[in-house]
């Protein structure tokens, strides 16, 4: 899967986990700058994001997510590792 | 007074810290979020609360490092958590605690959590950066009227001030339910600066009460 399909399959996990329909993902997008990107919505995103690209996040892996650049990086990485 | 020794928590006291976390949350009531939100009985709850200590993330309410404990002839009497919110970089401890949940419990619960997760929303309440946040303030009730909440709070914020003297205030998220707590953050200055409500009535099958309040003391 090419990062261009993650980044498109994220975005529709973000428009329905942060019930915004006008989300548009760019590397330095973070919590700060979703209203509603809290800590329930964070978990509910975590689940879909694993669900939809059926990986696993190391806790390890969590704790560096500084981003969704970073986010996407660990999706490819984990895609192609599969 | 003196035969109580207040010290930092270290790993040995993580099965105690559990039962701290889990009194607290359920606040005056028999609902704990992490079994009614996450679908798990309350024995699976424990474990997995010391699986969340056990990872020893810093930075918020289920970390080690953000406890003290007291002890009572040998025993642990108390736990109380506080932390600097974003300090040292730490993401938000919202985040870092979702991040915990997510690993620890589990896919099943993470979905029986999205289909409960609009009842909880209206009292979830965001943290600020760069204050010092109290949570959990456990003591056991044979101890409760000795003066220990007054040792434990200015521990607590000596602790926070030595580490960060620019510390403005300390905040506390309470329900409203919670009548001798607050009582009690009344007593040490605090002072209500929010309330936040949930008019879904389904919420008292979930959380310990339908009002939490924000409470703040400024140094």
């Amino acid at each position: 899967m090419d990062r261009a399909l993650i980044t498109e399959k994220l975005t529709t996990i973000f428009r329905s986990v942060f019930n915004d329909q006008a989300i548009v993902l760019r590397d330095d997008l973070t919590a700060n700058d979703v209203a509603n990107w809290d800590s329930l919505s964070h978990m509910l995103m975590i689940g879909e994001a694993e669900k939809e690209f059926s990986v696993k996040f190391k806790l390890k892996e969590l704790g560096k997510l500084e981003d969704v650049k970073s986010l996407i990086d660990l999706l490819e990485q984990k895609i192609q590792s599969k | 007074m003196s035969e109580y020794l207040i010290r930092k928590a270290k790993p040995s006291d993580i099965p105690f810290l559990a039962d701290v976390v889990i009194a607290s949350e359920k606040a005056m009531s028999d609902r704990l979020s992490f079994t009614t939100l996450f679908n798990k009985p309350e024995e699976e709850v424990k474990q997995l609360i010391i699986q969340m200590f056990e990872e020893e993330v810093d930075g918020c309410e289920l970390s080690l490092s953000s406890f003290i404990v007291t002890e009572f002839e040998g025993q642990p009497i108390s736990g109380s958590g506080a932390w600097i919110e974003g300090f040292n970089g730490n993401m938000p401890s919202g985040i870092l605690k979702s991040n915990l949940i997510s690993y620890t419990f589990g896919k099943e619960s993470i979905e029986y959590l999205k289909t409960k997760s609009h009842i909880v929303k209206d009292v979830m309440i965001d943290r600020e950066p760069m204050t010092l946040q109290l949570e959990y303030f456990h003591i056991k009730n044979e101890h409760l009227g000795k003066g220990l909440d007054d040792l434990l709070m200015k521990r607590i914020e000596e602790n926070a001030l030595a580490e960060y003297p620019e510390l403005k205030k300390v905040q506390c998220q309470i329900f409203k339910n919670s009548v001798f707590s607050i009582k009690i953050l009344l007593r040490h200055g605090f002072r209500i600066v929010g309330s936040y409500k949930s008019d879904n009535d389904d919420i008292f099958d979930y959380l310990p009460f339908n009002v939490k309040l924000l409470m703040e003391k400024e140094f």
